[in-house]
């Protein structure tokens, strides 16, 4: 078991990778991957196994983003189905041992945080034009001081929360397994199955508040 | 523990590639089928709709037939009925009109023998009664005498005995 914190880097092309967090996060998309395939590989009217939970999965975030974006966001919702799938692969994949969740580093949450704040605005500007950069001075004109922290404290938090999440629930599962002996499992068990819950909790918060985040550049402005 | 690098960046493109692929892999195909199953649905209750419709009015059609032909029954009865009662009395009627031309007729027969036999008898008489003064009295009697007392005589006989002969 790797030294809490310290992580192993390769250089290439004169810049820094956290090799483990690259390695986890191609075995999450090979997961996922692996998922969609599975799902979609013999694709019945009358659903069964793993096609009935995929598409459960992706009717319930098409609702989503139907509810959040209307009509005009359906195309987002291949984004909106790869990132909850994903997040979930990755916090899960952290609690099998050997393991480590992708998002236990900032790298990926802080990047994923930014790509969707980067689509938000991209496609603010592509949608409504200067009336999206207008909304950033209203009501009034100083307000725009506001809403600049406001949308620089957006990628933040996103991308803290998730990463505190599941680091710290990797950490203790470490903590865990040094201070209670091997005969006496349950707190490790217990922690565990909060654990998993916490990893689907946090994807689903993650997708949510990007789903929000979208839906103030997509969805047509009512005033 | 929190240290940014290229990682970064690296993770952003794993996670754009993984959109794309997911979404040729997995989402476009489910997606069709969702979109197929929701039209097949559509269509199967439609059809049930139209189906439930077309029963309803053949069975309105049904009980309707049922109706009239029952009405058809009843009056193709009600006929047959009539016409039998009709038949009945008329040859009731006809027995009786029969029965009474018979007896009519049977009664002038009577009627025209009797006064045959009473012709028949009269002149008999006549003679009988003729012969039977002329060997009683003999003589000292003229015809015409003779003739008017038997005439009395068997006018009486007339009255008296005649109509009582059974017949």
């Amino acid at each position: 078991m790797h030294e809490i914190g310290v992580r192993e880097t390769v250089q290439f092309a004169g810049l820094t990778f956290n090799w483990e967090t690259l390695v986890m996060t191609w075995i999450t998309m090979a997961i996922v991957i692996a998922i969609g395939f599975l799902a979609s590989r013999s694709l019945k009217l009358v659903p069964t196994g793993a096609q009935n939970v995929v598409e459960i999965l992706i009717v319930w975030l098409r609702e989503q983003v139907h509810n959040n974006l209307g009509t005009r966001g359906d195309f987002l919702t291949p984004l909106i189905v790869t990132l909850f799938l994903f997040l979930v692969i990755s916090n899960w994949l952290g609690l099998v041992p050997q393991m480590a969740s992708p998002t236990n580093d900032l790298n990926t949450t802080l990047g994923l945080a930014l790509l969707m704040v980067l689509i938000v605005h991209v496609l603010g500007i592509y949608m409504k034009g200067m009336h999206y950069i207008q909304h950033f001075f209203k009501p009034v004109a100083p307000f725009v001081v506001i809403n600049a922290i406001e949308e620089v404290a957006k990628p933040i938090t996103l991308s803290f929360r998730l990463f505190g999440n599941i680091m710290a629930g990797e950490i203790l599962i470490i903590i865990l397994l040094k201070l209670v002996p091997i005969w006496m499992p349950i707190p490790s068990v217990v922690w565990l199955a909060f654990s998993i819950f916490i990893g689907g909790v946090q994807a689903f918060i993650f997708t949510s508040l990007s789903l929000a985040y979208l839906a103030n550049a997509v969805k047509e402005s009512e005033d | 523990m929190i240290d940014i690098n290229a990682t970064l960046v690296a993770q952003m493109l794993n996670f754009l590639i993984l959109v794309v692929v997911l979404r040729l892999v997995a989402y476009k195909p489910i997606v069709k089928m969702l979109k197929e199953r929701e039209e097949r649905i559509a269509g199967s209750i439609e059809k049930a709709d139209a189906d439930m419709a077309e029963a309803e009015a053949v069975l309105k059609d049904y009980k309707a037939q049922l109706a009239s032909a029952r009405v058809k029954a009843q009056d193709i009865m009600d006929k047959a009925e009539k016409r039998a009662q009709d038949e009945h009395s008329a040859k009731i009627q006809e027995t009786h009109s029969e029965i009474k031309q018979m007896k009519e007729a049977a009664q002038q027969q009577i009627q025209r023998e009797r006064s045959q036999a009473v012709e028949q008898l009269k002149s008999q008489m006549v003679v009988l009664s003729m012969a039977a003064a002329q060997k009683i009295v003999s003589k000292n009697m003229d015809a015409a005498e003779n003739e008017a007392l038997i005439g009395e005589f068997i006018d009486q006989l007339d009255k008296d005995k005649i109509g009582d002969l059974p017949c």
